[in-house]
């Protein structure tokens, strides 16, 4: 069967009524956590696991773990429309790689141009959004083919790879994100052992035996460390809304933002397949390039057009992109698919190389649904953004509690114990004085999923080799991996100690 | 940055690594076909983790004249609001969750916010009982309904 054949029986898996319904939900509640300050699209994600899990809990394994990923990945990119209804209307960003969308986005709202901004945005986030899809479903195959042909040796570096590339990029202290990242991998390894069924750290504790569920840290450090955020840190000054006035833009505004659009779909897919890099690293990129070849910079920053389509097409074309060492590689980038990819273990799916011939359903499920679900939330920004608009009144005072309460529920609901609870809200707080203090968060998500495949392909490549740790170096792939991971983690501190601006990235 | 905070953050995590160290040690070094054994992951990563922290305390060390920026926290609503979680955490089994979820959200919502306690009644009454019905009577799930001297 040829990739046309696959894709068409992912659409018919997409098509199904249910799973139209669990995308529609799952953009609908990307758009409103997209445009919630506060909640980013790391938590939206985290939270909604256990919310899908116990309403996908009636379905067959296998259909399961499509509806849940296609609802999941929906709030994802989701997320990333959402962000610019804000940043346009507010000057506030509902998420990070919203931020420069501000700079011009609102400006032009200012002059009374917030409706065209908002339907250039939703346009280039659809065409970014479909341009990477084309690319995924183009590149998926081939991928999957070189990547199944990696020994366990060449897994252990190229996952080593992604988590240096995630700490390097992550936070202002490489220090600190690399402390998070091995503390997550430690976390890890708590719990029975795969390979010699032994227990290790749970002191005769039976709660530990199955290890640390990934889903309460997750759900804990992200949510609950966000909420306590807000409650601590609470700001009233809450800024005048804009008003939307004409939605369609001129024919002189659409031939203006035609480039950046084109240009910030290529942009944003590169940047968005780099483990590390993310939404937030192609809307920064995208907007310094826009600048660079316009010929009138100096309109930057005032309202210019190409401002807010440039990065606003690249953050949802990077989400896309972040997507493909993800489902080809089983390697996530980024924080938010570090937690997509904890979902789809939970439901015994295996993201990597063999996920497109042993689940096709889920693999094709997803990206077929994907097409459907940004020409859903294409229908719904351009028409409808003046409901979502008002999601931002949506009062804190029931927002905080509730999503406190959606939490326990979520984690109670999954793991049924009160120690998991206890786990959380001690998360919760961790999550809050680490992310304060300029701990990230994403790199020990990223370790925890990442540590038992890390800990099983090192130990299977040493097994094979008797012990000899010479592998990983005489491997000519596996050493490729290594030392652009060394490379990766060295050349950022050599840049600050020139006194180098290192771009780093805030996503979490 | 808080250096106090990360001062104390390097120590934690020095003896976070250095626990984990001495508790592979206590671990078989070798398994069932193979000469490596569950130790040497955890081993390493506990050595790699107290080399961090070593680095972290110096790190911070080197920045102590940077004062951290005094914010003004809202210590009252969260200490109310983080008991009132526990205390829900801890009742929830025995007291059932309709019961504990509509106190816990009622007493959330009138901490953030002193006003409209009627609104806030009828929302932490409908969320506690639409969750309740949709989870257990139309998704069939289990959860702690009522107080356990109820049933």
């Amino acid at each position: 069967m040829g990739t046309f054949d696959y894709l068409m029986h992912g659409f018919e898996t997409a098509l199904t009524w249910y799973n139209i319904l669990f995308a529609f939900v799952g953009v609908l509640i990307g758009t409103a956590v997209g445009v919630l300050p506060g909640i980013g699209p790391m938590s939206g994600v985290a939270l909604l696991i256990p919310v899908t899990a116990s309403i996908t809990g009636g379905l067959p394994p296998e259909q399961a773990a499509t509806s849940a990923i296609i609802l999941l990945a929906g709030v994802y990119y989701g997320a990333m429309y959402g962000g610019s209804t804000t940043s346009i209307l507010l000057n506030t960003p509902g998420e990070s790689s919203s931020v420069v969308t501000t700079l011009d986005g609102y400006q032009m709202a200012k002059k009374g141009r917030a409706g065209s901004a908002l339907s250039i945005s939703a346009i280039g986030s659809f065409v970014g959004g479909i341009v990477t899809l084309i690319a995924m479903i183009a590149l998926a195959q081939p991928l999957s083919t070189i990547a199944i042909k990696f020994g366990p040796a060449e897994y252990f570096s190229l996952m080593l790879l992604g988590l240096a590339a995630v700490s390097g990029l992550a936070g202002k202290s490489v220090t600190k994100a690399l402390i998070m990242t091995v503390c997550g991998l430690l976390i890890g390894t708590i719990g029975i052992d795969n390979v010699s069924g032994i227990a290790r750290f749970t002191f005769d504790i039976p709660w530990l035996y199955q290890g640390v569920e990934f889903l309460t840290i997750a759900v804990g450090l992200f949510a609950l460390g966000e909420v306590f955020k807000t409650i601590l840190e609470k700001d009233e000054d809450d800024g005048e809304i804009a008003k939307i006035n004409n939605l369609i833009p001129s024919k002189e505004e659409f031939k203006e933002s035609a480039g950046p659009i084109a240009r910030g779909s290529i942009l944003g897919f590169f940047v968005g397949i780099l483990p590390g890099a993310g939404a937030t690293l192609a809307s920064f990129f995208s907007y310094l390039m826009e600048k660079r070849i316009s010929k009138k910079p100096g309109r930057f920053g005032t309202g210019a057009i190409a401002g807010v389509a440039g990065p606003e097409t690249a953050n949802n074309a990077a989400s896309g992109g972040a997507m493909i060492p993800l489902l080809t590689l089983g390697i996530p980038g980024s924080g938010t698919t570090a937690i997509l990819m904890g979902a789809l273990m939970m439901y015994n799916v295996q993201p990597g190389p063999l996920l497109f011939e042993d689940h096709p359903q889920v693999a094709w499920g997803l990206i077929a649904s994907m097409f459907i679900g940004n020409l859903m939330l294409l229908i719904l920004n351009l028409p409808l953004v003046k409901v979502f608009a008002k999601i931002i009144e949506t009062p804190k005072k029931y927002l905080i509690p509730i999503i406190i309460a959606i939490s326990i529920f979520g984690v109670y609901a999954v793991q049924v114990s009160t120690y998991d609870l206890l786990l959380l809200l001690g998360c919760g707080v961790l999550g809050y004085f680490l992310s304060k203090n300029d701990y990230p968060i994403a790199p020990l998500v990223l370790g925890l999923v990442l540590g038992p495949m890390i800990e099983n392909n090192m130990r299977r490549a040493l097994t094979i080799s008797d012990g000899d740790y010479s592998l990983f170096f005489t491997r000519p792939l596996s050493l490729t991996f290594l030392i652009v991971t060394a490379l990766w983690l060295l050349i950022p501190v050599l840049l600050k100690k020139r006194g180098k601006d290192v771009v780093i990235n805030i996503e979490g | 940055m808080d250096v106090k905070f990360d001062r104390f953050a390097s120590a934690a995590f020095l003896a976070v690594g250095v626990l984990f160290m001495i508790g592979s040690r206590k671990l078989a070094s070798s398994s069932y076909g193979s000469s490596v054994g569950p130790d040497i992951f955890p081993f390493v990563l506990g050595l790699v983790l107290s080399l961090l922290s070593i680095r972290l305390f110096y790190e911070a060390f080197r920045g102590e004249g940077q004062e951290s920026r005094q914010e003004k926290l809202q210590y009252k609503p969260f200490i109310i609001i983080l008991l009132s979680t526990l205390i829900y955490i801890l009742t929830l089994e025995t007291i059932g969750y309709v019961i504990t979820t509509f106190l816990f959200l009622f007493v959330c919502f009138q901490t953030m916010e002193r006003n409209k306690w009627v609104t806030s009644l009828i929302i932490s009454a409908g969320f506690s009982g639409i969750i309740y019905f949709l989870f257990v009577n139309v998704l069939k799930g289990t959860l702690p309904g009522w107080p356990i001297w109820f049933s």
